[in-house]
């Protein structure tokens, strides 16, 4: 396969760069004893989701979080959607109040309905910066979700209805920018927290059938156990 | 050391899926995903009329009254009105074609699509089957064709002998778009709305990768015979390809501009059959009777035991109430 090669380098980045996830995090509460961090989240993300995070705060000169995430539409078919992040998220810089954070992930995703099942190995880099006090937090995002490579396996309908429809591994596949804003409140190792904004293809012309997303989420933040 | 053999055990398992890979395909090639256009497999039966090459095919005596099957969509085929070739049978000639950017026909860029064009394409279809001026011409549109067939008796009220409207969403943007609020709810947490909307982020296309396009609205394609659907349709029902600039063109000039196939319908003298399905609870003889009340001359009729896609499900129950009204007028 001809583009492995740039499949690894993107894999790699996303798990040695150690950057992000969809978990907000303030960071001028993160206390250095505050290892571990727990997410929920709803909200809509290409289709109304729930979804699990987990994310541990490494002993690093910059703050940095190593997280996996898992989310799943709504629906009467709960495991035939999906989709997982594996990554972390760095902050790079903090200036007083403001902090700057840089995010990246290596994404799996699949999707099932009566024609098709997907799988799809893709990358989310995505930085945030905005302003971090010890109550509240109000924040901008700008990202790019590329979704490298999909293997597409058909049905017996879908391959009743075209014979010569081909299953197997599909490239390029595109990608879509998300842009928008994130604002939280935080107590006692908490953080509550709600996200919104916009996407658009990566061609600049054309959205998703529903260009929003929007999430309501809580994080909580763990002491190391002794 | 342990963090290192970790990334080294992912990169292993990851070469050894990818690497694994025999061929990988591109999803803007024709045939890939979707099956090819007229324009790209010559062995597909097709014509070439007012600057377009269609995908169609006539099945009868050239010489019998012709009826011209319009599809649904915009942008689906005719693959599942087939049965309307029966119709032969009673000594009809059938005309299918896939309309403009629909189907098997060539595709064309988005912007360049408008109604005027759709129904220039209806008069040429109609002009490259005829045999005689004499030969009486019948229009038969189910859905999105049964609005198409409207918009023609509309422009053009002495062009044709008789239609038969197979339950047209509406004649006016207004009209639709009730229509579509009460046949394709978005219910948020429902399996079938979500199965439409996240398939936007494994692939994305420009506005004339058709391939991809088409691909992605045939797989939305599946919501529409979701368990307990409004329109009451019994199950999937077969297609070749979906034309998603079509589609997605009409609806922004439905949207931006707006439109009304009613300005000129009093003016049709011709008995018309309206037909609404029994299972469709989007529909039902009130929107029926509504749309029906623009014309001056107009049967309704209701087809028993089915829904929206009657033609393809429910055949017999619908060429019951056509072939006395075809025959009626012949």
């Amino acid at each position: 396969m001809k583009q492995l090669p740039f499949l690894i380098l993107a894999t790699v980045l996303a798990l040695w760069i150690q950057p992000s996830f969809a978990q907000n995090i303030n960071w001028k509460t993160l206390q250095p004893s505050q290892k571990h961090i727990v997410n929920l989240n709803v909200g809509f993300d290409n289709a109304s989701v729930i979804g699990v995070g987990y994310g541990y705060h490494l002993d690093t000169k910059m703050p940095l979080v190593l997280n996996i995430e898992y989310s799943m539409p709504f629906g009467d078919n709960r495991f035939d959607d999906l989709k997982t992040k594996i990554g972390g998220q760095l902050s790079v810089i903090q200036a007083g109040n403001f902090f700057t954070t840089l995010k990246a992930y290596g994404v799996i995703r699949r999707y099932e309905n009566d024609l098709t099942r997907m799988v799809n190995f893709g990358s989310e880099f995505s930085a945030t910066a905005g302003v971090y006090k010890q109550k509240w937090f109000v924040a901008g995002e700008f990202g790019f979700d590329k979704a490298i490579t999909t293997n597409l396996k058909h049905s017996e309908l879908m391959k009743e209805y075209n014979p010569g429809v081909q299953s197997g591994w599909y490239l390029p596949n595109g990608g879509n920018f998300i842009y928008g804003l994130q604002a939280g409140f935080s107590f006692k190792g908490n953080d509550l927290y709600a996200k919104i904004g916009k996407t658009k293809a990566q061609d600049l012309e054309t959205s998703s059938m529903i260009p929003w997303y929007f999430q309501l989420g809580w994080s909580m933040k763990l002491m190391k156990s002794k | 050391m342990k963090k290192e053999i970790i990334y080294l055990a992912v990169l292993l398992f990851l070469a050894a899926i990818f690497g694994s890979c025999k061929k990988e395909f591109d999803p803007k090639e024709e045939g890939a995903l979707v099956p090819k256009t007229v324009d790209f497999d010559a062995a597909l039966p097709s014509i070439s009329v007012n600057g377009a090459k269609l995908h169609s095919e006539a099945f009868g005596n050239p010489v019998d009254p012709m009826v011209v099957f319009l599809h649904g969509g915009p942008g689906s085929d005719y693959r599942g009105g087939l049965n309307v070739k029966n119709l032969v049978n009673n000594h009809y000639y059938v005309v299918f074609y896939d309309q403009r950017g629909s189907g098997l026909s060539e595709r064309h860029p988005k912007n360049s699509l408008t109604l005027q064009l759709m129904l220039d394409d209806l008069s040429a279809v109609i002009q490259h089957y005829r045999s005689s001026p004499l030969q009486k011409v019948f229009l038969f549109g189910h859905s999105w064709g049964a609005m198409l067939a409207t918009a023609y008796l509309d422009k053009y009220p002495n062009a044709v002998n008789g239609a038969v409207l197979a339950e047209p969403g509406g004649f006016t943007d207004e009209q639709v778009t009730e229509y579509m609020e009460k046949s394709r709810k978005i219910k948020l947490f429902d399996e079938a709305t979500n199965d439409v909307f996240y398939p936007d982020q494994f692939f994305t296309g420009r506005a004339n990768d058709h391939a991809i396009l088409d691909y992605k609205l045939a797989l939305s394609s599946a919501n529409s015979f979701a368990t307990n659907n409004e329109e009451g349709i019994e199950g999937p029902s077969p297609f070749w390809r979906y034309g998603a600039a079509i589609n997605k063109r009409f609806s922004e000039i439905a949207k931006n501009e707006g439109f009304d196939f009613t300005t000129n319908l009093q003016h049709y003298p011709t008995k018309v059959l309206f037909l609404y399905s029994t299972n469709n609870r989007a529909y039902g003889q009130p929107h029926a009777n509504k749309l029906a009340s623009a014309f001056s001359n107009v049967q309704v009729a209701e087809v028993k035991d089915t829904g929206h896609e009657m033609i393809y499900f429910r055949w017999n129950n619908v060429y019951a109430l056509v072939l006395p009204y075809l025959d009626s007028l012949r």
